[in-house]
């Protein structure tokens, strides 16, 4: 877990870091996907509710579009798919704890699952590791977020 | 391409205060599920598209302006369209609102009325 300007970002999770969400290949192409402790600060810290659109389950959502949305009292904004895939499932655990995506962001506040259209393509789009910890460093850095 | 048309007329004004954020506010929320949002301001809701008026309404005592809740509309992407007539209810000229709306008499709010899945009045 590393720590960029307050805000713990996990190096072993894939990030589309211009859409503050991330991706964790899971068993059989099924991806699980979230927010980042960058979006839960940017959102005001305290929301009144996630919600995945029900109508997208069971549809093809293509990257960068929005599976769900985040409201709190002084933000309302799109959670965007970090990848292409089939939304499978969102994370009933949020419907009656949405401050989930913020106290547990990376763990039980996950959003939601995809069945990823083409992962071994669309993984290169995304950032990981060491690097992509340093990309996501430079946006924070470049817009002045920080977390704490 | 958006998902589904939806649309919001909007006839409060600066008149009722607690009524100018939520529509605002459900305009940008529909917008982040990939609607395309048309906001339609007529009767007093044109007046909240004067310049430097929507700074001026407070929703909640010391909370955000409108003029907050209408940025973040506009950074959503939701098109403000406002009625022709009730510019000059108020004798408002075109150049007296905000450079983002667009001026349209009321045949144009029906025909888009018909194109949504959803109208909501506020």
């Amino acid at each position: 877990m590393a720590n960029v300007r307050g805000c713990n970002l996990p190096d072993d999770l894939y990030y589309l870091v211009e859409k503050h969400v991330w991706a964790k290949p899971m068993e059989g192409g099924v991806v699980r996907v979230g927010i980042t402790s960058v979006a839960a600060k940017l959102s005001g810290g305290k929301l009144a509710a996630i919600t995945v659109k029900a109508k997208n389950i069971g549809q093809e959502v293509k990257q960068a579009k929005s599976i769900a949305t985040v409201e709190s009292s002084k933000f309302v904004g799109p959670v965007p798919a970090p990848v292409t895939g089939i939304l499978l499932r969102a994370n009933e655990k949020l419907a009656s704890d949405p401050n989930l995506a913020v106290s547990d962001p990376y763990g039980e506040g996950w959003v939601a699952e995809m069945q990823a259209s083409d992962w071994e393509a669309e993984k290169d789009s995304l950032a990981i590791g060491a690097a992509g910890i340093a990309a996501y460093q430079a946006k924070l850095e470049a817009e002045n977020i920080t977390c704490s | 391409m958006a998902d589904d048309k939806v649309m919001i007329i909007m006839t409060s004004g600066p008149d009722t205060p607690r009524r100018c954020a939520t529509p605002f506010f459900f305009a940008s929320l529909a917008a982040a599920m990939e609607y395309e949002v048309t906001m339609f301001f007529t009767i007093d809701g044109t007046l909240l598209l004067k310049k430097g008026v929507a700074e001026t309404v407070c929703p909640k005592a010391g909370g955000k302006p409108v003029s907050e809740f209408l940025q973040d509309a506009i950074e959503a992407g939701v098109k403000l369209l406002a009625c022709t007539a009730s510019t000059e209810l108020h004798d408002l000229q075109p150049s007296d609102l905000i450079d983002e709306v667009k001026m349209v008499g009321g045949a144009t709010m029906w025909q888009i009325a018909e194109d949504c899945k959803t109208v909501l009045t506020f």
